[in-house]
């Protein structure tokens, strides 16, 4: 069997959605595979975006996919010194919400189909091959091989981004470069406040962080990121230390593992070759400070969408025209995320007792907004080391 | 590569594999072992030790 389509975006995450939404409403022909059975499950996530990221995709709120709205965070350092961001004592939070990923995800693939995107599930792409005009992709399905002949393919396919090399681009992640997460889904977490997300530094989670964001009444997320090139022990047995030493977690009770890794090593060069485009996770799309990726991922798969359906109505598929996709990318998030690295790495250089003097220092310091950006340029003025690596950035 | 009851075919083992070796299904990782010049970084970043080498 062999079926024909302009795109064909390889990954029905919000990225792949999103593109596959984009392209479908520019009125080209998409097709849009997911290798699960189910779009948005099991989650690898914690499931935090700001407001405004949703509003800057068009994406309106529905109470369906939204748990909890937030008002502010809380760091906490290793000697559990906490800073808090909360709108009573700041003017301008920049306020967030926790989805349920499960059901956002399938929302995001309704409205790629209501668009006019084709969705199959259950399909995984298990090779493809260059053509002349563009892919021959060979995928299966429920026990059954056929192939998809494509203008343009979208590659979408997650961190592990094996497509995109299919194509030849260089989407491999070095350990170094990917967190490796674990997290609960927890009830029975008592947090000091449940409207705040809560971020734990230091060798808690060597090389990332730990985090619980909640979901409404006693549930949370509570995860933490870790590099495998800087702790013997696992993402999981890290978590199960701190969901014991913790006392929001101590009484905790989980219902849920999710695992998984985070590209946190920022976009590859070359996101596009002829006839291929690379979007979200497996693009790098995600803030490297952070590992938060969603918005970003799914703003890489608006542009992705938009200039492949200009592409196909151009009749021209080479780099040379997709790399709008990629200079577009940059402006809107590569730059950011280029910052973020260097914050990330500066990060990594903290020990424990230098994080306490951080969180010390933060105590007699007003914070105009809640944001990360704001975070770090108040950073750079309480640490000179700090500003010394970061202060021309922000 | 032994892949251990526990996997739950996160894909982080795919990912950072140089040579593009892993294919993770829902529920089943094949590894295409004859290409494979055992580098094990996909038993390094396993978030739950669930890769080990068959040796």
């Amino acid at each position: 069997m062999l079926i024909e389509t302009d795109i064909l975006v390889i990954g029905a995450g919000p990225a792949g959605s999103t593109a596959a939404k984009h392209a479908a409403e520019g009125g080209a022909r998409v097709l849009m595979m997911d290798k699960k059975s189910e779009i948005g499950a099991p989650k690898r996530c914690a499931e935090g975006v700001s407001n405004g990221g949703l509003e800057s995709l068009g994406i309106e709120k529905n109470p369906r996919w939204i748990t909890k709205e937030l008002d502010g965070v809380r760091l906490i350092s290793p000697n559990r010194t906490d800073v808090w961001l909360t709108s009573d004592k700041i003017d301008l939070p920049e306020a967030g919400c926790i989805l349920e990923r499960k059901v956002f995800d399938k929302y995001m693939a309704m409205d790629a189909a209501r668009a006019g995107a084709q969705i199959k599930i259950k399909t995984l792409a298990t090779g493809m091959e260059k053509t002349d005009d563009g892919y021959l992709v060979s995928a299966e399905s429920m026990g059954e091989s056929f192939q998809v002949k494509a203008k343009i393919v979208i590659a979408a396919d997650g961190p592990e981004s094996r497509v995109a090399r299919w194509g030849g681009l260089n989407t491999t992640a070095k350990p170094k470069d990917m967190e490796s997460a674990a997290q609960f889904e927890m009830a029975g977490v008592e947090m000091e406040n449940n409207n705040c997300i809560e971020f734990y530094f230091g060798s808690v989670a060597p090389g990332g962080y730990a985090w619980i964001f909640p979901k409404g009444d006693d549930i949370a997320n509570v995860g933490l990121g870790i590099l495998a090139t800087k702790t013997d022990k696992t993402a999981y047995e890290h978590l199960l230390e701190f969901v014991a030493s913790n006392p929001a977690t101590e009484n905790a009770q989980p219902v849920e593992l999710n695992i998984g890794g985070d590209p946190v090593g920022g976009m590859p060069k070359k996101l596009a070759t002829d006839n291929l485009m690379v979007i979200g996770d497996a693009a790098g799309q995600v803030n490297p400070l952070t590992g938060g990726g969603i918005i970003s991922g799914m703003t890489g798969g608006m542009i992705a969408g938009k200039v492949a359906v200009e592409a196909i109505s151009e009749g021209d598929l080479s780099r040379k025209k997709l790399k709008k996709y990629e200079d577009e990318c940059q402006e809107a998030i590569g730059k950011s995320i280029n910052k973020y690295l260097k914050v990330k790495d500066y990060m990594l250089t903290l020990n424990d007792s230098e994080l306490d003097s951080i969180a010390e220092a933060f105590q007699d310091v007003e914070f105009e907004k809640v944001s990360t950006t704001e975070l770090v340029r108040k950073l750079v003025k309480v640490s000179p080391k700090a500003l010394l690596k970061l202060g021309k950035l922000f | 590569m032994i892949v251990k009851e526990w996997c739950m075919y996160c894909g982080e083992c795919a990912g950072v594999c140089p040579r593009n070796l892993i294919e993770v299904r829902e529920l089943t990782l094949k590894f295409n072992e004859d290409q494979c010049k055992e580098c094990s970084l996909c038993i390094q970043v396993c978030p739950v030790k669930a890769l080990q080498e068959d040796k």
